[in-house]
């Protein structure tokens, strides 16, 4: 069955408002990334303890989200899941704007931006992965144009060559993020299970934004899309989070076992707002409640719920980069084991990091970038289909002989 | 020829590649004057340093226009000093101590830089080219003794005019005043704690068995913070 894909028209007032909105956002981080500029990095959140803030937990959760975005591509690319061909153009735009959006926050962060562009690829340094990553980024960005142009002009043989390629590479791009920190010598940072962890919550949250995305544009264009479709994006959905799940009680319990991590993992659990966003945020709301959504029969099958378990899981990735990136940086190195710093000229021991007002303003500047570029995108390229259906030439255990539709007014 | 000219690229390409990746913190940058043959070490004798006393911490900031705003956030501190005590035993065996930039012979903050701006001289001084630092802060992550700053601001204090004035926007850290080591003169913080202080803080060369510090290190019972770490620092303390 042959699937067309079309442009939407982009004349309506909402598309306007939706435009307007994100050029105003994309004008207000640049204000804030200017008197960033101008001022000096003081006037962020950051300090001298804690030199890494907002700019970078985003940078992080925008390259895990291009993840998952690519995994549901490779379902067709890779794995020749011909009922996903509907959604892998979108996918693969979605993965390649959340690369720029990690890159544009890096870039934003830099205490001398002008130096970026020359610098890094002058003075390259392989044991950096400083500078080994933004070669994955680039590469991935890269990769991200001939996917697209293959499967924009349905090559079949290059769409697998290079679907397979990008996969391999996002799976090195997210363990490359990981290793940033997992390398790091900070306690709370170093693990070699942490490119890994993050690896996993790349494809959950990813994966989740997709659900978000597919459901709300086809609802929103009133187009069709068969339920079955959603629901095993679902379950692939709770897979991924089973894992992250794996991987943070492994994390956690190590820190707590070793006698000599032990403080660091009890700061990490139970140390201030950190400790807040891990419990609530993470654990109870990015993967407990989605994964008893997802399980239950019930709910597992209503998209209505996934939809619900999916901005869950969204919201909770983003708390766990969140607490990946700041406690292990407000939790200080101990410099002399057994002995404790009474006095100092500056203030030892547990460091505070509060968001400030211009690093949301910049965060908010990156998003109303790819949204512009997103709705662009779905103006003047033919990213949508014109439905999504299960394929009923290819029996599948799970396709039902008559799938169930998603209601879709209009 | 195609060949011939394919192997020597791979030759040389594979040379290079192998030595940038087994030589940790070694930077490629190097125009500047190294004093060469040294290994520049620092001996801080912890039974001389007096409790009160900032000799050396105002001459550091003084030689090198290090910027003090009057907020602990974004104040730069090369070298600052710590009052210790035993954990859950406070007042027993209280003591100061100098903590600085240790500059390791493996210096993690040199092998993160992803621009090379950090890298470590032939003569073992660790130092940040200001010019090309992009203001990652990489560095200070890696840096397990909390010894690097970030110039939050510009610093519009500017005692000496000898040395340049600290423009925002690029990390930095205690250099060992490797500008006076080049011209034969000792840091500003040793000749300040030699002329106000208790001569406490000695700096020498570690190649040379006869300096002052190789002797110091040879006849007390010295310490280098986090040896464990496999960092190798160059700072050592008498009586930690």
């Amino acid at each position: 069955m042959e699937i067309e894909f079309e442009r939407i028209e982009g004349r309506s007032t909402q598309y306007r408002v939706m435009m307007f909105a994100f050029a105003a956002a994309v004008i207000a981080g640049l204000i804030a990334t200017w008197v960033v500029i101008e001022e000096g990095i003081w006037v962020t959140g950051m300090t001298s303890r804690v030199p890494w803030g907002l700019q970078i937990v985003m940078a992080v959760y925008y390259i895990g989200l291009s993840a998952g975005s690519l995994v549901i591509s490779g379902l067709y690319g890779v794995f020749g899941k011909t009922e996903y061909k509907p959604f892998a153009r979108l996918a693969v735009y979605v993965a390649m704007l959340f690369l720029i959006a990690g890159l544009l926050s890096i870039l934003t962060d830099q205490g001398r931006m002008d130096r970026v562009f020359v610098e890094p690829f002058v003075y390259f340094n392989l044991q950096s992965m400083f500078s080994i990553n933004p070669i994955l980024y680039i590469g991935h960005i890269l990769i991200c144009i001939v996917y697209l142009w293959a499967l924009f002009t349905n090559r079949k043989k290059l769409t697998t060559v290079v679907a397979t390629l990008a996969f391999g590479w996002a799976f090195c791009v997210h363990s490359g993020t990981g290793a940033i920190f997992g390398f790091g010598a900070r306690v709370l940072y170093e693990s070699p299970l942490l490119p890994a962890a993050f690896v996993a919550a790349a494809m959950a949250s990813g994966t989740a934004l997709m659900i978000l995305l597919i459901v709300g544009l086809f609802k929103i264009t009133k187009r069709h899309v068969d339920d079955v479709l959603i629901v095993r994006l679902g379950r692939f959905l709770a897979i991924c989070l089973l894992v992250v799940v794996y991987f943070l009680v492994m994390e956690n319990a190590y820190r707590a076992y070793v006698v000599e991590l032990r403080d660091a993992a009890v700061y990490y659990l139970f140390g201030g707002l950190h400790s807040i966003l891990f419990w609530f945020g993470l654990v109870i709301v990015g993967c407990g409640i989605p994964l008893l959504i997802l399980f239950r029969k019930k709910t597992g099958q209503s998209i209505k719920w996934i939809v619900i378990a999916s901005a869950m899981v969204v919201f909770g990735v983003l708390c766990e980069r969140y607490v990946i990136v700041i406690p292990g940086l407000t939790h200080p190195p101990e410099l002399f084991p057994g002995i404790e710093i009474s006095s100092s000229v500056i203030e030892e021991g547990i460091a505070t990091y509060s968001i400030s007002f211009l690093e949301v303003l910049q965060a908010l500047g990156v998003f109303g970038a790819i949204g512009f570029l997103f709705s662009w995108g779905l103006k003047y390229m033919k990213l949508l289909p014109t439905e999504a259906r299960i394929d009923v030439h290819t029996p599948s255990k799970e396709v039902p002989s008559r799938p169930r539709e998603m209601k879709v007014h209009g | 020829m195609k060949v011939a000219g394919g192997t020597i690229f791979a030759g040389v390409s594979s040379t290079y590649a192998f030595r940038i990746l087994t030589t940790p913190g070694e930077g490629l940058a190097g125009d500047e004057i190294v004093t060469t043959g040294h290994r520049w070490g620092m001996v801080i004798d912890l039974n001389k340093c007096k409790p009160g006393c900032t000799a050396c911490l105002d001459a550091c900031r003084h030689e090198n226009n290090v910027a003090l705003f009057g907020d602990d956030r974004w104040d730069i501190h090369w070298i600052r000093k710590v009052g210790l005590h035993k954990k859950d035993n406070p007042g027993v065996g209280e003591k100061s101590i100098l903590l600085l930039c240790n500059h390791c012979d493996k210096p993690p903050c040199a092998q993160v830089c992803p621009v090379r701006a950090t890298y470590k001289r032939d003569d073992g001084i660790v130092i940040v080219d200001h010019h090309r630092c992009i203001g990652c802060r990489y560095c200070m992550i890696a840096c397990p003794y909390n010894a690097r700053s970030f110039n939050f601001r510009d610093n519009e204090e500017w005692p000496n005019k000898e040395r340049p004035k600290r423009s925002h926007g690029v990390a930095e850290a205690c250099h060992l005043c490797a500008h006076r080591l080049d011209q034969g003169e000792m840091p500003a913080c040793v000749e300040a704690c030699n002329a106000i202080g208790a001569g406490a803080i000695y700096v020498g060369d570690l190649n040379d068995p006869e300096s002052n510090v190789s002797s110091l290190i040879a006849s007390n019972a010295v310490k280098r913070i986090r040896e464990d770490l496999g960092t190798e620092p160059k700072v050592y303390y008498v009586g930690l």
